[in-house]
């Protein structure tokens, strides 16, 4: 698989992005971890015949928090220019329409979105773009895993046609990071745990949002 | 939370159809116009029409519809680029297309063996003679790609529909990538359209496919 999912940890742009806002390794590698588990842990009370489907839209629903305020909180960050600072408002617009869509078919089965702490990647350029290309290319292997286990066709049709918007996405900003937009023939799907394994390695799901740079937070969550 | 078994798509058949699900996909409808700023969203986002339950003579014709947009996709770049009327980033993007297109052509024979039908004839006229014209089309012919596999997502049995989903978002990726190289914005609805066979039949023929 060639999404920068690899680098989405504390090896890559993320280290370096905590170091740039002032904190050290051990406080970073050392945060707060628990929260990223929990979010992702969540497995709806909900036992209808349709509880798959609500499992996998709220799995879906948290990877659309995640990048819904990870776009929002970059464009509040006056940090970007050019034509990342255009995605950022554009994609953030769209992620924020998958939220609400997400909440609305869910209603009250839908999980609350969870604190977190981008450790100041929306608030550079290079590190934003890298970030984001990890999270596109992260949704896009996410939905591919989850579409063949929904049931309801209707359902299974919504996450399709989103898909392919977070494949488009995907392509976008590897352009603006400046790596081939589409590297392989195939995209590969990854498995829930997978997804939870990589989301959980950043440490952006916290259980209560942190200070972590000298400018005052900037938490959406 | 117990621990998972990796995603298996044997373990989640087509289950029957959800009276409640009409209600939540117009939910979600009307969730997305509601949420996003994006007018298009009403027009290009609508349920698809559901034809029988999957099965395995289905996916034979599902894949051979998609069979016939690889082959035009494969064989239109590959005239773009005999022709030589790219330079720079568009002939980089055009090699590189045609080497997954063609992965995506080998796939799908070999997936339908004795069943794929024919290979077709093209004619794309002005569609490649220059880098203006193949940027126009390109995008047209990328987005029905997108459009098409998302449409015939609902009739595949898991197992294909695994192996389309691998497809479908190169194909997202494409069409992102050259509007990125021409300077158009890459992406601007939060859900991508879906077509029927006979919108996707109808829109090959108008591009160039022929009967072979």
């Amino acid at each position: 698989m060639d999404f920068l999912l690899h680098d989405l940890d504390t090896d890559g742009a993320l280290r370096e992005a905590g170091e740039n806002a002032g904190i050290s390794r051990a406080t970073f590698l050392g945060g707060t971890v628990a929260g990223a588990v929990a979010a992702f842990a969540i497995v709806p009370t909900a036992q209808a015949a349709s509880s798959g489907d609500v499992a996998v839209l709220n799995f879906a629903l948290v990877l659309e928090y995640l990048q819904s305020s990870f776009y929002t909180e970059a464009e509040r960050s006056k940090a970007l220019r050019g034509k990342a600072e255009d995605a950022a408002k554009r994609v953030g617009a769209v992620e924020r329409a998958h939220v609400t869509a997400f909440k609305g078919l869910l209603g009250r089965k839908a999980v609350k979105r969870p604190a977190f702490n981008f450790r100041g990647t929306t608030e550079a350029q290079r590190s934003f773009l890298k970030t984001a290309v990890a999270f596109e290319d992260l949704a896009v292997a996410a939905y591919k895993g989850q579409a063949p286990r929904l049931r309801s066709k209707q359902v299974l049709a919504a996450a399709v046609s989103i898909h392919s918007v977070e494949a488009r996405h995907a392509a976008w900003m590897r352009f603006l990071f400046g790596v081939q937009p589409a590297v392989n023939a195939f995209d590969e799907a990854a498995s829930k745990a997978e997804i939870e394994r990589v989301v959980g390695a950043t440490h952006f799901v916290v259980a209560r949002p942190r200070t972590t740079t000298s400018r005052r937070p900037r938490f959406t969550g | 939370m117990p621990p998972r078994a990796p995603l298996d798509v044997q373990d989640a058949p087509p289950g029957p159809a959800d009276p409640e699900d009409a209600t939540r996909a117009q939910l979600f409808h009307r969730a997305i116009v509601a949420g996003g700023a994006i007018v298009g969203a009403a027009a290009t986002w609508g349920l698809p029409q559901l034809t029988s339950a999957a099965s395995k003579e289905q996916d034979a014709r599902v894949l051979n519809l998609v069979l016939a947009l690889e082959y035009t996709e494969a064989a239109f770049y590959q005239e773009a680029l005999d022709k030589g009327g790219l330079q720079g980033d568009l002939r980089e993007y055009a090699k590189i297309v045609l080497e997954h297109e063609k992965a995506h052509l080998a796939f799908l024979k070999k997936a339908l063996g004795s069943a794929a039908e024919p290979a077709p004839r093209h004619e794309f006229g002005e569609k490649t003679k220059d880098a203006e014209a193949f940027t126009a089309a390109a995008l047209t012919l990328e987005d029905l790609a997108v459009a098409t596999y998302n449409g015939q997502a609902v009739n595949l049995t898991p197992a294909s529909l695994k192996a389309a989903a691998r497809i479908v978002s190169v194909e997202g990726r494409h069409a992102a990538w050259i509007r990125s190289i021409v300077g158009d914005v890459p992406a601007t609805e939060p859900t991508d359209p879906s077509l029927k066979e006979h919108e996707t039949r109808s829109r090959l023929s108008d591009f160039g496919w022929k009967a072979g």
